[in-house]
């Protein structure tokens, strides 16, 4: 299973590198759209906000691509879930901001003359 | 202390009621998040990495309204993303004042002079605009990535004194925040006029993308404790003494992650306002189902560990304070004496 950063575009197959309960873990902690692929084929892609293993049927919530929902799948009609959109928590760091900060300072100091 | 008196007593009654009722578990205030959409993208803000259909989403006045009925806490704060760019901002306040809730509402203050302008607001004992300053000009810029910022907000706070809004300052600080640079700070956002301040430390959770610069505890204890001994006696703080002491080690406090929950578009949120571990359908099943018992700092739960923030500690000092002799001195001395 890849770390965090290296999700997007993932497509685990489950059983023989993730179990289901995992790979709903990492969909729930993903800032950005993955498409869930139930085992009829039908699949839905969006924001995977909740899940709940806590009940008698396991489940979880998601907002569709078009923000509609709340859209209820159980876990026993998942086959599996691709991390299909972009991770909206990557690459926004604050030493990022303090490096792209940097440089536009020292882009913007003109150079020394010559003498 | 700043806080008026019909508000301290609003919560006091409130906390005691409660207790004489059994309520072993109880909010203080709502966090409402009616929006996930922000103007800024500040490095240490976990709230606003989401998909685009999520940012555009926000939730109905009638479901604010409905969650701050079934929550019943006195006090309402309403963080986002920015409130002020809620697009029902107006009437949500309105429906919130009539129900005599204090409302706290969290901007960063780009939208606010603007918005007072266009008379989206009316002052009132009720409403409080609770200001995003994280410091200084350069060390509030620095906070929010964005250059600026910090004189557009103090323009805001001016128009909303001049009109007589209650107004106050909440402070997030991060590793590397500077002692002295925030007790100038103080000074220049007491002489603004301001109500009270509030200040919070920081804390990494797994969803705010900067984790390096979140402050751990004994750091932080140091740092506050530089910060507000021998506080001078214009500072005031819109928040209880007893939790400042926490924050400079001088108090104790066990998590009390239910006395601050938090609702959105996603439902209310588990277990408190940084973890985000799932959500409930209604603020009953939070309260009944959530494993309370696996958060806080005695649970061993490592994402707790060094947990010293405002939605977790303030609800327990201010039951100390109104549960207990001992609490009611430390907070009374406090109050009158000025000391911390
Ligand atoms: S202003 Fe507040 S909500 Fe907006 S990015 Fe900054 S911390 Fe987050
Ligand atoms: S200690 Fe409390 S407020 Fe802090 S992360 Fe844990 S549950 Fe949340």
């Amino acid at each position: 299973m890849p770390k965090e950063a290296a999700l997007e575009g993932f497509t685990p197959q489950i059983g023989t590198e993730v179990t289901l309960e995992q790979l709903v873990e990492r969909a729930f902690d993903y800032r950005g759209n993955v498409t869930v692929i139930r085992r009829d084929g039908s699949s839905v892609e969006g924001y995977l906000f909740n899940r709940n293993r806590d009940v008698a049927d396991p489940f979880v919530e998601m907002f569709d691509k078009d923000g509609h929902g709340p859209l209820t799948i159980l876990y026993g009609d998942i086959r599996t879930i691709r991390f299909t959109g972009k991770d909206t928590a990557a690459g926004n760091s604050y030493a990022a901001w303090l490096r792209a900060k940097e440089a536009a300072k020292k882009a913007s100091v003109p150079p020394a003359a010559d003498a | 202390m700043s806080v008026p008196f019909s508000q301290m007593w609003t919560v006091a009654s409130y906390v005691v009621t409660q207790r004489l009722r059994g309520r072993r578990r109880y909010p203080l205030v709502l966090q409402l998040e009616p929006l996930f959409r922000c103007n800024l993208a500040c490095a240490g803000c976990g709230k606003i990495q989401y998909p685009a259909q999520i940012l555009r989403k926000h939730l109905a006045v009638e479901q604010c309204v409905a969650a701050v009925e079934e929550c019943g806490a006195p006090m309402v704060a309403i963080p986002g993303g920015e409130p002020l760019m809620y697009p029902e901002i107006g009437r949500l306040v309105r429906e919130l004042v009539a129900r005599k809730r204090y409302v706290y509402l969290c901007t960063n203050a780009i939208l606010l002079k603007e918005k007072l302008q266009e008379d989206v607001f009316v002052p009132s004992k009720f409403l409080s605009f609770s200001v995003h300053m994280d410091g200084v000009r350069e060390d509030h810029d620095e906070a929010v990535c964005r250059d600026g910022v910090f004189d557009q907000a103090v323009e805001g706070i001016r128009e909303a004194v001049r009109r007589g809004f209650r107004v106050t300052t909440n402070s997030t600080l991060f590793d590397g925040a500077d002692p002295l640079r925030m007790r100038r700070f103080f000074d220049e956002m007491m002489a603004l006029g301001v109500e009270g301040m509030m200040v919070s430390p920081g804390y990494s959770y797994s969803k705010a993308p900067d984790q390096e610069h979140f402050l751990r505890r004994q750091r932080a204890h140091e740092l506050f404790s530089q910060m507000l001994s021998s506080p001078k006696r214009q500072w005031r703080f819109n928040q209880s003494p007893l939790f400042l002491q926490f924050l400079m080690g001088k108090q104790d406090f066990e998590c009390t992650p239910w006395g601050i929950p938090t609702y959105n578009m996603f439902g209310w949120q588990r277990p408190c306002y940084l973890l985000q571990e799932g959500y409930a359908k209604t603020f009953a099943e939070l309260m009944e189902t959530t494993k309370w018992d696996h958060y806080g700092r005695r649970s061993g739960n490592d994402k707790c560990r060094d947990c010293m923030v405002h939605c977790g500690y303030e609800p327990s000092a201010v039951n100390h304070t109104f549960t207990s002799w001992r609490g009611l001195r430390d907070a009374a001395v406090a109050t009158l004496t000025g000391r911390l």
